[in-house]
């Protein structure tokens, strides 16, 4: 099974970046869990062990919430505050590829694209 | 130069031409003109070629087009006979603007500029550019901005359908579409983001152009004086300042602002049948006997036989077959450059259907580039110097044709765009003879106080 992890984010934008970063996570076909307030007071003192059975089950758990200590490695990533949510997400999904962690897609034109475009732009007159 | 602005807005005009902003004919047009009074503004030299692709992404990375190893829509991807790929935002490898504004935390709105499909992220709202294939693709970053854009401006037209039309009426319906979409796109974007970066680009001017210049221009071999639409190119140009006029009331005077296009447009006299000329030179071979026009990439081509070939357009691309390289090369490798010159010579010295020297332009790669990149043709040539477009099929009568086989096009492009800057430094008031594309990133990172590339090919304007 995959390796998951567990993130801790920081920073004034952090839930709206977890929201997007656990989005794209699951575009990728990770699993996301977010960590936030609400759930960690439900999970109360298990909160902590629930983070390291999930990472363990291939789960990336993204930690908003200052009053869980995952039972697991966790990496603290600060967010710049000038960064949109989804810029962030984006910067940490670079940094989870760089780690073997995730794959990120790299999208170009399907052959009917490619040739779809090419007929347009020979419509126009800039090729033949 | 000091003094910088908080902000900068940039509006691209793609083809906007010199001769109708700033010469002694120009239109009517109060919001440039009132920019051009309060900034600094000139005439503005574009790359090699001068082509939508590839000079936004020069403009933007102050990279000529040699380093980014783009030299066209369509480049080869390899030395086979039929690699050729569409050079999209995939194409470029170096940073643009907006990629170094995001590294220095600065929010950025980009807006349908060339090569910006497959969109990339960006710290900001980005929507692809006309190479977008379809609205049904994720054509926006993030994604759900193209769902909000649909819901508060309507769809995306990524281009004007059905360009190549003699129904003048629809297809000036359709591009004033294009432009009113683009700058609907445009203000809601503008207001509801929080950027210090906006910039988009409106391709409606281009596409006029190819459309209608010859009812404009007098010099035009078709033109006629008491035509319908002699006044159709002023109204769009005096529709778009409007536009510009909404678009300015909803930034300060903090705000830099731009107004600039990527290459000019000139009359075109007709074409030049490339491989046409090749082969009766004696450089191409055909394997069949033609029957009517064809596309030269559905020729069977006798490549023991072929030293070059070439690809149309609004300009002449030139492939050697080189021993070696190619698969079946017959140019030998130590005799290249020696039959680079001559046919340099032979372009040069093409005599018009008058008689007259035709003033083509001939260019190595090398000669015009710090970089020569990826697979670069073995020569430009713009025939006429651009008063010509290449015609790449075969099939005709003559070397020269006054028609063009995919449709009604009155318009080749000129080396010459327009550049608007207004903003709060020391370059208020002047006129430039001639501004450097290369120049323009450098200029707007100056503009915001980002540090410049080491890199970059351009200079701050002074």
């Amino acid at each position: 099974m995959a390796r998951g992890t567990a993130l801790r984010l920081r920073g004034e934008f952090r839930e709206d970046t977890a929201k997007a970063l656990a989005q794209r996570l699951i575009e990728l076909g990770k699993g996301a869990e977010i960590f936030d307030d609400a759930l960690v007071s439900r999970l109360g003192p298990a909160a902590g062990l629930a983070c390291r059975l999930l990472v363990r089950n291939g789960v990336f758990v993204v930690i908003v919430s200052e009053h869980v200590e995952p039972d697991c490695e966790c990496k603290c990533i600060a967010l710049d505050p000038h960064d949109t949510p989804d810029f962030a997400a984006e910067k940490i999904l670079d940094m989870l590829a760089h780690e073997n962690l995730v794959s990120i897609e790299s999208h170009d034109y399907s052959p009917d694209e490619e040739e779809e475009i090419r007929r347009r732009l020979a419509d126009i007159g800039y090729i033949e | 130069m000091g003094n910088r602005s908080k902000r900068l807005l940039v509006i691209g005009l793609d083809c906007a031409t010199p001769q109708f902003v700033f010469g002694p004919e120009r239109f009517e047009l109060p919001n440039l003109a009132r920019l051009m009074s309060e900034g600094c503004w000139g005439p503005m030299q574009t790359c090699h070629p001068p082509i939508t692709v590839p000079a936004w992404a020069v403009m933007m990375s102050s990279k000529d087009p040699g380093t980014l190893g783009v030299y066209g829509f369509r480049n080869r991807a390899d030395y086979s006979y039929n690699g050729m790929t569409t050079a999209n935002a995939a194409a470029i490898k170096e940073p643009r603007l907006w990629d170094i504004l995001s590294q220095h935390g600065k929010k950025s709105v980009v807006l349908a500029v060339p090569q910006t499909y497959p969109v990339k992220p960006v710290n900001g709202w980005l929507v692809g550019g006309f190479l977008t294939p379809d609205t049904k693709t994720a054509y926006t970053y993030p994604k759900s901005l193209k769902t909000e854009l649909e819901r508060e401006v309507g769809e995306y037209i990524i281009d004007v359908k059905d360009f190549r039309t003699e129904d003048r009426h629809g297809l000036l319906k359709r591009i004033y579409a294009l432009m009113e979409n683009r700058f609907a796109q445009a203000e809601y974007l503008i207001r509801t983001r929080p950027w210090d970066f906006f910039m988009m680009v409106e391709m409606g001017v281009d596409r006029l152009h190819h459309a209608f210049w010859r009812f404009t221009d007098p010099s035009h071999p078709l033109f006629e004086p008491d035509n319908e639409f002699r006044a159709v190119i002023r109204d769009y140009y005096q529709a778009v300042d409007r536009r510009i006029g909404n678009l300015l009331q909803h930034v300060d005077e903090d705000t830099a602002i731009l107004v600039v296009s990527d290459h000019g447009a000139r009359a075109m006299h007709g074409g030049v049948c490339l491989n046409e000329w090749l082969m009766r030179q004696g450089y191409l071979v055909l394997q069949e006997t033609l029957e009517g026009r064809k596309r030269i990439e559905d020729c069977s081509i006798d490549w023991s036989r072929t030293r070059a070939w070439g690809s149309g357009g609004y300009y002449g691309r030139i492939f050697f077959n080189v021993e070696g390289r190619e698969p079946n090369g017959v140019v030998p490798a130590a005799s290249y450059e020696a039959f680079r010159s001559k046919m340099i010579e032979e372009i040069e010295g093409m005599k018009g259907p008058d008689g007259s020297l035709l003033g083509n332009k001939v260019y190595r790669p090398q000669e015009l580039y710090a970089n020569v990149r990826g697979i670069a043709p073995d020569l430009f040539v713009y025939f006429g110097n651009l008063a010509w477009r290449s015609v790449g099929s075969v099939g005709f009568s003559d070397v020269f044709t006054f028609e063009n086989d995919t449709g009604p096009d009155d318009a080749d492009h000129d080396f010459h765009g327009i550049f608007i800057l207004r903003d709060a430094s020391a370059r208020t008031g002047k006129v430039y003879p001639v501004v450097n594309i290369l120049d323009i990133a450098p200029t707007l990172l100056d503009i915001l106080g980002v540090p410049i590339p080491s890199d970059m090919q351009g200079r701050v304007l002074q």
